[in-house]
């Protein structure tokens, strides 16, 4: 591919086909675990739009936070984060995720999650509805389309910054990989 | 099967308390000296109060003290029994008793966690909740939570907001 053009065009293909077939590990301790159920199963059936739940993190392409996160589960957050083969992509989900929402003033909850790993998209809302998570993850695809969902290489190119702020609210943190 | 009233008899025969008080239908609250407590406990355990449902905490900073609170639960009475001690918040120690409910350890360890109480005879006081604390335990009425968040996160900024 040293052909500019030829690389951009075969860079669409893929990024058409990857929106086809996206496979999304949920981490689950935050309450907005309760909404992906129906959103999963025959309700709202999320697998019509391509999109299925994975079981462990190296077969994921989606991670989807529901919820807030404090420091202790940041930290398996960022090993579940780093495990993950790019392309990866981050959405936060409820207004925790957002500016902690209802924890805003806990001492042990963290407040931006776009500050510790990249975010591609937020889902606003206390809870969002299903009908909310399905229409987030279709603006998700076509931001896949468009290659705008690039969270993934912002992390290798800021790794630094989002290094020291992992290591602000929760000391050291050790690397698995 | 006895009535709650038969209790604070039976109690009141057997035991040295400070004050009783029947909070509601099947629920009284009991309270001890602290050298009385885990006598107190032995007894209760074999009068089949046998189920320890947990150990909760209350820090009442103007008395300078704290109150642990230990919930037994009898099968047999269906009764619930707060059993209610108050300890010095300077020294903040107590003892142990994980000789009489195994599980008492972990509830003791999270109190440890978030009041800084220290049960001797519990040797195994690390963090059980939280991770890399270093401040003081953040249930203490004198931590400062506002102020500690301030410090360590960053409040997300908004256009428009001043």
């Amino acid at each position: 591919m040293n052909n500019k053009y030829e690389s951009n065009k075969w860079q669409e293909v893929i990024n058409w086909v990857q929106t086809r077939s996206l496979f999304m590990l949920h981490y689950c301790t935050g309450c907005g675990a309760i909404e992906l159920p129906p959103t999963m199963t025959s309700r709202y059936d999320m697998s019509r739009f391509g999109i299925g739940p994975a079981a462990t993190p190296r077969q994921a392409d989606i991670l989807l936070i529901t919820g807030y996160l404090s420091t202790k589960t940041l930290r398996r957050v960022i090993y579940t984060y780093e495990q993950m083969q790019n392309p990866k992509f981050v959405m936060g989900f409820g207004s925790c995720t957002i500016n902690g929402g209802m924890y805003w003033d806990s001492y042990n909850t963290i407040k931006q999650l776009d500050k510790y790993i990249p975010v591609d998209l937020y889902i606003a809302g206390c809870m969002p509805r299903p009908e909310a998570i399905l229409e987030g993850f279709l603006k998700l695809k076509e931001k896949i389309e468009t290659g705008s969902a690039d969270g993934y290489k912002k992390y290798n190119k800021e790794y630094e910054k989002y290094k020291k702020n992992q290591e602000k609210v929760l000391g050291e943190v050790k690397r698995r990989q | 099967m006895r009535s709650e009233n038969e209790l604070i008899k039976l109690l009141n025969r057997d035991l040295n308390l400070l004050s009783f008080k029947k909070l509601r239908k099947q629920n009284i609250s009991i309270r001890f000296e602290n050298e009385e407590l885990v006598s107190g406990l032995n007894y209760l355990k074999s009068q089949n109060y046998i189920h320890l449902a947990t150990i909760s905490c209350v820090d009442w900073i103007e008395d300078n003290q704290f109150e642990l609170i230990y919930q037994l639960f009898s099968y047999e009475d269906k009764i619930s029994l707060s059993v209610k001690t108050r300890i010095n918040r300077k020294t903040s120690k107590f003892v142990t008793i994980k000789n009489l409910w195994g599980v008492a350890k972990y509830y003791e360890r999270d109190i440890h966690d978030f009041f800084g109480i220290k049960f001797t005879g519990n040797d195994n006081m690390d963090e059980l909740i939280l991770e890399n604390w270093n401040e003081i335990p953040p249930m203490r009425k004198d931590f400062k939570t506002r102020q500690y968040v301030d410090k360590k996160y960053d409040w997300r900024q908004y256009h428009g907001q001043e």
